[in-house]
């Protein structure tokens, strides 16, 4: 009968198996010490939590969750990076943790937020990209030279800092935003609140909107060129001014008194329909532009 | 009593709590007696301070790190204790011994540099590395913006080529801004343009301490 009786063969067979499956263990373990791993968590909070995570390398990405849980999705590249988190009340800290030996691909955490609308943000990271969306609460990013993008929000104090990263926002309504760039460029589409302000060293500024009404917009460059478009029905009084570069403007300005002579080429002011909203475009040297769409 | 001992109790000693070990030390090390006549003229010079221009956020944001590189300061997620967020309303009488204590504080750095090799062998090397990066313009960067790109260095040398950019072109803001202030102090805008050099100064500075706690 087959199989019943077992000699010398079947002996070496099987050693030769177990060889086999312990070397294959072996190696599996070593690549799943490499291989990614996902991580979970989950916080119950109350109204008006504040969510921190501090991530060096890697994404982060803040979306708008159902009921009063915090739901933090993270996935790391390698054992050479783990994650730590706090809560307190409804307070949460998220901090991935360099390991000795990590570095930015090896350290990398990618983390995915949902958090309830109302909910403070604090978001630190190094390179890695930022991104929020559908939030009501305020907003703190602070990004060294990853991309910063936020769309849809409403009524939310957005304070961004960012050394040479791009900012993008997009459909900011009711807004209160304070960004301050080194060298990154600040782009603002549908952008509109009771204070805009806009701070660049050598980074462009680019707001496409309409001013909302009743609201301050500064922005301020050093050498960056700003660049304002608005639609003909904007309701705004403007003033901007270059010290040494160029100044350009497509509207036709109601003239306004001001506390200092307007020099041709490097300033304007005035009024264009009901001057609902306030607006300052000043640059050292770069060139302004007030675009009529 | 070693010299390190010595070196440490520093700060003690100079409250004015001196014993039989310190005394008979100091009378017999020459280089620990140089290192506190050396201090004791600093303490003398510190109330000629109050003649002087009052130091700008700059000034304490880079003695944070400099104590923070000799490993005084240790990393913590607390708000640090030397840099200011916002302008305060300093009066010269309070900053007085503050600043002759940092002052001692540093010159016993200097020193005990000579006796931890640690600090030795690792700061020839960031120096020249940092001379052999350095671009022409360094030369033109305030001592404190210095020490600032060398704590940069030791703790992110792939972010330092970024800060050092950037703090050129706010150096750049600032001396345009001032220039301009000064051509017209009535200017409100030109007021607005030194305080938003000064604020994208204060947040290099803050942003780089926030790295590294």
């Amino acid at each position: 009968m087959r199989g019943i009786k077992r000699g010398k063969g079947s002996i070496m067979d099987s050693k030769s198996r177990n060889a086999t499956l312990i070397v294959g263990l072996t190696i599996a373990g070593m690549i799943c010490a490499q291989a990614e791993t996902r991580k979970e968590m989950h916080f119950k909070v109350g109204r008006h939590a504040t969510v921190s995570i501090t991530n060096q390398f890697g994404p982060i990405s803040v979306r708008p969750a159902v009921g009063r849980e915090v739901v933090v999705t993270a996935i790391l590249s390698s054992d050479k990076v783990e994650v730590d988190q706090n809560q307190r009340g409804s307070r949460v800290d998220i901090f991935s943790h360099l390991l000795p030996n990590a570095d930015a691909t090896s350290g990398q955490v990618s983390y995915d937020v949902a958090v309830p609308a109302d909910a403070s943000i604090v978001l630190h990271s190094t390179d890695g990209q930022l991104r929020a969306e559908k939030m009501r609460g305020d907003v703190d990013f602070e990004e060294a030279t990853g991309d910063v993008d936020l769309r849809d929000f409403s009524g939310a104090h957005v304070h961004i800092k960012t050394l040479d990263g791009p900012v993008t926002l997009t459909n900011i309504q009711d807004g209160y935003i304070e960004i301050t760039s080194m060298g990154g460029d600040v782009v603002m589409n549908a952008v509109s609140g009771p204070m805009v302000q806009v701070n660049s060293v050598s980074g462009k500024i680019l707001y496409d909107g309409d001013f909302g009404a009743g609201g301050e917009y500064v922005l301020t460059s050093h050498t960056g060129d700003i660049e304002a478009q608005a639609p003909a029905y904007a309701s705004i009084d403007v003033f901007a001014r270059s010290v040494t570069g160029p100044v350009v403007n497509d509207f036709t300005l109601e003239p306004e008194h001001t506390p200092f002579a307007i020099k041709a080429g490097s300033a304007f002011a005035g009024t264009v329909n009901k001057a609902a909203s306030k607006v300052k475009l000043l640059s050292f040297s770069g060139k302004i532009h007030l675009k009529k769409r | 009593m070693t010299c390190e001992q010595f070196q440490e109790l520093l700060p003690e000693i100079g409250g004015g709590n001196r014993n039989i070990e310190y005394e008979t030390h100091l009378r017999s090390c020459q280089e620990c007696w140089g290192l506190v006549s050396d201090l004791n003229a600093i303490s003398r010079q510190a109330p000629l301070l109050q003649a002087s221009e009052e130091p700008g956020p700059e000034l304490w944001n880079s003695i944070e790190s400099a104590l923070r590189e000799e490993g005084l300061i240790r990393s913590s997620r607390q708000q640090p204790v030397l840099v200011l967020k916002s302008k305060p309303r300093w009066n010269l009488a309070w900053m007085l011994p503050a600043a002759a204590s940092v002052l001692i504080v540093l010159g016993v750095l200097n020193y005990q540099g000579k006796i931890h090799s640690v600090s030795t062998e690792t700061a020839p090397a960031i120096t020249a590395q940092s001379v052999n990066t350095r671009s022409p313009l360094v030369a033109s960067f305030s001592a404190e913006d210095q020490k600032f790109l060398t704590a940069i260095a030791f703790r992110s040398p792939t972010l330092r080529a970024k800060y050092e950019r950037g703090l050129r072109d706010v150096n750049a803001y600032i001396r345009d801004a001032q220039q301009s202030a000064l051509n017209d102090p009535n200017d409100e805008e030109a007021q607005r343009y030194l305080m938003s050099a000064y604020d994208q100064k204060a947040m290099l500075y803050q942003m780089a301490l926030d790295r590294f706690q």
